[in-house]
């Protein structure tokens, strides 16, 4: 298994992702390919007491993929970037998957152009796995697509499904429909047209539909798959984000108000920091850009070395369970026909 | 000729019928088709007529499938 990383890209770049990688070659039994200005990655490597050799090779690329490049036209501007030269070595088939914590748009524009979505795959979608005390849910999409049709949501569906049974180690995961009620005719044009094909995939036993579900239902463990077009996505994901930070603050205010509380909040350090460690996005690892047709990992812009490295992990799992051959697999039953 | 092949790599890729599609049909207003879809149709194209990248200037000129077409038209070797 051979992991390619855009050594380059993200904020904490090239050492971030040079750590990560070294020690996942160490603790995952993946040889990794560090693409990007070799002078710089050979300096991390050393850092890291590390070097370039059979198991950790490192492939220069001279241009970087920045935040201020036009991400729709960023990859084709830039040959000689490492995320270019990293997504080019995917399709070529020099390795097996592509970590990078670069330009989220560039990424996704990359992966479409030059590694390709899966034939009759409409759009790719990118699915965070945000956690519920369980095993995670998956959004999909979380803002890849801002304009979706039934048919889009349809696939997110499908991919998802495929993604939570395969990655999320979810039996018969539980797909929902994001909504603004749970009854079956609830929403708009978008909601009530992709309902009826979603039941219709459950009816043929094709995907474990369980209806409708409120913003408020993501993170109870009710649903394995909350599928909704990008804009929504978005907006819930960055929602729950923001809610997040502010109840942290609102404790932290709490537990440092008096001495009294000062005590407790000792008392519970452990508990509090397992609580922390369980929302923290470095031990997702990154999110995934379903329905390219090799996996492609989006890591987030500030990651560190162990977010590089829980990515690594994200990656070889999706190239081990091959969820864009079991996607690819079932293609037919997610296109719509178009009645003549 | 080339008119038809783009219609039909929209349809394939967007999946539009080709009735739905015309010469004069904008790619943003028209088929909600944004610059990122253009840029991968555009791709596509260049493999398919074995013509050289198309300069982003003249990318940033096509409002619509004629546009397109005619561009292919007058730069590939057909």
């Amino acid at each position: 298994m051979k992991i390619i990383l855009d050594a380059m890209g993200g904020d904490n770049a090239p050492a971030s992702v040079v750590e990560g990688a070294v020690r996942a070659n160490k603790d995952l039994d993946v040889d990794v390919v560090l693409v990007g200005r070799e002078a710089e990655i050979d300096k991390c490597l050393s850092a890291c007491g590390s070097a370039r050799g059979e198991h950790i090779q490192v492939v220069n690329a001279t241009e970087v993929v920045t935040m201020e490049d036009d991400p729709s036209m960023a990859t084709r501007r830039k040959k000689d970037s490492s995320m270019t030269v990293a997504l080019t070595m995917l399709k070529n088939g020099e390795g097996d998957a592509v970590v990078s914590a670069g330009s989220t748009g560039a990424l996704l524009t990359g992966a479409t152009l030059i590694v390709k979505r899966i034939r009759g795959i409409r759009r790719a979608a990118m699915g965070p796995v945000l956690p519920n005390g369980g095993k995670g849910v998956l959004l999909m999409d979380c803002g890849a697509n801002v304009d979706c049709t039934p048919e889009y949501l349809l696939q997110f569906a499908y991919m998802g499904s495929f993604y939570a049974e395969r990655i999320m180690d979810c039996k018969n995961p539980r797909v929902a429909l994001l909504n603004v009620g749970t009854e079956d005719t609830k929403g708009g044009a978008l909601q009530k047209e992709s309902f009826a094909l979603l039941r219709q995939a459950a009816d043929a036993g094709r995907i474990n539909f369980i209806g409708n579900a409120e913003g408020s239902d993501l993170m109870t463990g009710r649903v394995d798959v909350m599928v909704t077009d990008g804009f929504s996505g978005n907006v819930m994901l960055k929602t729950v984000e923001g809610a997040a930070k502010f109840m942290f603050s609102q404790l932290k205010n709490v537990l440092y108000a008096s001495t009294k509380n000062k005590l407790a909040a000792l008392a519970i350090k452990k508990d509090l920091s397992g609580m922390k460690a369980m929302l923290d996005p470095s031990e997702v690892g990154g999110t995934a850009m379903l329905g390219i047709s090799k996996p492609v990992i989006k890591a987030h812009g500030s990651s560190d070395g162990r977010a590089i490295f829980n990515a690594i992990r994200q990656a070889k799992a999706c190239a081990e369970a091959d969820v864009a051959g079991a996607i690819a697999a079932n293609i037919e039953y997610m296109k719509i026909e178009k009645e003549t | 000729m080339v008119y038809e092949k783009i219609v039909s790599m929209i349809c394939e890729q967007f999946g539009m019928e080709p009735e739905e599609l015309s010469e004069t049909s904008t790619f943003t207003e028209d088929l909600g088709i944004d610059s990122v879809d253009v840029v991968e149709l555009v791709v596509e194209l260049e493999a398919e007529f074995g013509m050289s990248e198309i300069p982003e200037e003249d990318l940033k000129k096509m409002r619509t499938i004629g546009d397109l077409a005619e561009y292919v038209r007058t730069h590939a070797d057909i």
